[in-house]
């Protein structure tokens, strides 16, 4: 007998010949656990967007009906230079709100994490609060605080000497709704940072302090690290919900704000066209614009992200 | 099978040694106490003054939102906008909630509306994520990476995407202006089937289900037994962000509600806001002034309450990747 090969107890045929039914089954049987979910998301989310796709391709005339146009559309869109103002707005918007959201978020996250600060619960707790209140309440109430005529935020601005600010103008719109943003979602974003800060694993960080190594290198050196998933997450999904940026400025432009006109953002644009003008199918072809717009900045920031952590 | 001898983690688990001494207040075990870092003296007081003036930056609509709450139409728009001015009226504001000012609709029939949209969407959200998150985390069928990787990818698809073409389906099936139109895409949660399955793969044993199939338990009763029991902080932190979704949604119901006894908050306070200007009807200020309060504190509480719930449950977005 083979000495290295040490005997092993066979095990029965019987128990074999259940065990492989069982994972065959198991398989089929995992199907039927995904499955209603599954009939929502076809029906609810895919057949939806198939639907708008398909509609784009036509256009509905009061005279003559509904025609297959192709890419008319589409051309229309493109060539609308309201629909890339909006998009290069929101680009910019991104740009700025969700790189200073995420160093405040990480800022505080770190301060909670090390145990800095006194009363970090309670501070962590109040920080989170904005996550409740619904988009349309923030915007409404940040509409009365910095209202031009009456809002408290204006009497503050003249008694720092800054007479005659106007927060709603066009120069200072977007800095406004990227300080409701900040407001309403670097609570959330703080508090995912934290948990993913809390998770480093302890002996990491008393080794560094063993080495004296300052704070400062041991929470950009070991602790940014090794939240990078989160990071690379947290960028990928704020960047999905900032280039759909509307409810704030639909919201602010109800309090008489010259500035925001109706095709502001793409979503606005998308949805006077469909909503006001009446025009679905070229809504449709400007949500699918809008769709590809948000793949290919969203995706390729995972890209960057990760070629710049391997190097 | 016996699902008695499973130990179900709690949301937090306790320290297993003593705490170190000087623990300060607030932090959680297994920090490292603070008087290592070799901070120079002063650091911990001006970190706790940015905190302050974060948090004040926090606080200061919410404060305003409260104060004013308080206040006439005129006090509104006259009276320093952080002190309360008299007349006190907020019991007349809030009677007023329960009346059709100007017959844009009675403001408590929304709040009944949000009630149920998120709870009957936001918990069929959950259940479907539960069941589907369990499927993907511990079954391997024909496809299921695939399909996964597609429920993920949804996440890029635009909501006016989505919404313009049910709004375009509703009118043919005739679904505008009503509730399930509202109700059954509320259901469809691609983060939650990805937050349940990441929750799963952690939380459930693989080992513990194979055991509990050798003991001839069925499927559906492992899942029900066994898995859901250790599901548990992950399903109310799925719970928690499917029910503030519904609750904050705005542009679906914007779209498909065209009758305001069906709108929900967010949507009532929008067309009040948007009324009370181009219509110079400016009456309902205290109004929307109020029902905004009315419309964050039970989210607030709710937050509050099951605090423990969501702090262990999110821990997922730093296993998530």
């Amino acid at each position: 007998m083979n000495g290295t090969v040490a005997p092993r107890r066979p095990l029965p045929l019987r128990s074999l010949l259940v065990q492989s039914a069982w994972s065959r089954r198991r398989d089929r049987r995992g199907f039927w656990f995904v499955a209603p979910f599954l009939i929502f998301f076809v029906v609810l989310l895919l057949a939806p967007l198939g639907y708008a796709i398909y509609t784009s391709l036509y256009t509905t005339r009061i005279i003559g009906g509904t025609t297959f146009t192709g890419a008319a559309n589409y051309t229309q869109t493109l060539q609308s230079g309201e629909f890339w103002s909006g998009v290069i707005r929101v680009i910019i918007f991104a740009a700025i709100q969700i790189p200073v959201m995420l160093a405040i978020a990480f800022f505080f996250a770190t301060i909670f994490d090390l145990g800095v600060a006194k009363y970090g619960t309670l501070f962590r707790t109040i920080f989170f609060i904005p996550f409740a209140v619904p988009a349309v309440v923030g915007a409404v109430m940040w509409s009365f605080l910095l209202e031009p005529q009456f809002g408290p935020f204006v009497h503050l601005a003249n008694s720092l000497g800054f007479h005659g600010t106007d927060y709603f103008s066009s120069g200072l719109i977007l800095p406004t709704i990227i300080v409701i943003v900040i407001w309403e979602w670097t609570g959330y974003n703080m508090v995912i940072l934290y948990t993913a800060l809390r998770s480093v694993p302890r002996d990491v960080i008393e080794a560094a302090i063993l080495d004296d190594t300052p704070l400062w290198k041991i929470i950009v050196k070991v602790k940014l690290p090794m939240v990078r998933p989160a990071i690379v997450l947290l960028v990928f999904i704020n960047t999905i919900g900032a280039l759909q940026l509307f409810t704030e400025p639909l919201i602010l432009s109800y309090f008489e704000t010259q500035a925001i006109s109706v095709n502001f953002t793409p979503t606005l644009y998308i949805y006077n066209t469909a909503i006001a003008g009446g025009q679905y199918n070229l809504a449709a072809a400007a949500a699918v614009i809008l769709g590809v717009v948000i793949v290919i900045i969203s995706v390729s920031s995972l890209f960057v992200r990760r070629r710049r952590s391997e190097v | 099978m016996s699902a008695t001898t499973v130990v179900r983690p709690g949301p937090e688990p306790g320290p297993a040694v003593p705490p170190p001494p000087r623990r300060r207040r607030g932090q959680d075990d297994n920090s490292i106490p603070i008087e290592y870092y070799g901070l120079r003296r002063g650091t911990v007081t001006a970190v706790t003054t940015l905190c302050v003036l974060f948090a004040l930056f926090t606080l200061i609509p919410i404060a305003w939102l409260v104060i004013n709450s308080t206040k006439t139409q005129a006090n509104i728009f006259e009276s320093f906008g952080f002190w309360f001015a008299s007349p006190f009226v907020f019991g007349k504001n809030f009677a007023l909630l329960f009346q059709n000012v100007d017959g844009y609709g009675v403001y408590f029939r929304w709040f009944g509306n949000t009630v149920l949209y998120a709870v009957v969407g936001g918990g069929g959200a959950t259940a479907l994520a539960a069941l589907a998150g369990y499927g993907f985390a511990r079954f391997h069928f024909r496809g299921s990476r695939a399909l996964f990787y597609l429920v993920i990818a949804a996440l890029l698809v635009p909501i006016t995407a989505i919404t313009l073409p049910l709004y375009l389906t509703y009118a043919k099936v005739h679904l505008i202006n009503s509730v399930w139109g509202m109700l059954l895409p509320s259901m469809v949660s691609p983060v939650g089937v990805y937050l349940m399955k990441v929750f799963v793969e952690v939380s459930v044993p693989r080992e513990l289900i194979d055991a509990a199939r050798i003991d001839g338990a069925g499927e559906l009763r492992i899942f029900f037994r066994l898995a859901l029991p250790l599901m548990v902080p992950g399903l109310m932190t799925v719970l928690l962000l499917n029910v503030v979704t519904v609750w904050n949604n705005y542009f679906l119901p914007l779209i498909i509600f065209s009758q305001n006894q069906l709108y929900p908050l967010t949507v009532g306070l929008g067309l009040w806001s948007e009324r009370a200007q181009n219509s110079g009807n400016a009456e309902i200020f205290p109004l929307i002034v109020l029902g905004g309060l009315v419309t964050i504190v039970p989210l607030i509480a709710l937050f509050l309450i099951l605090q423990r719930y969501w702090r262990s449950g999110l821990l997922l977005g730093s296993i998530a990747n």
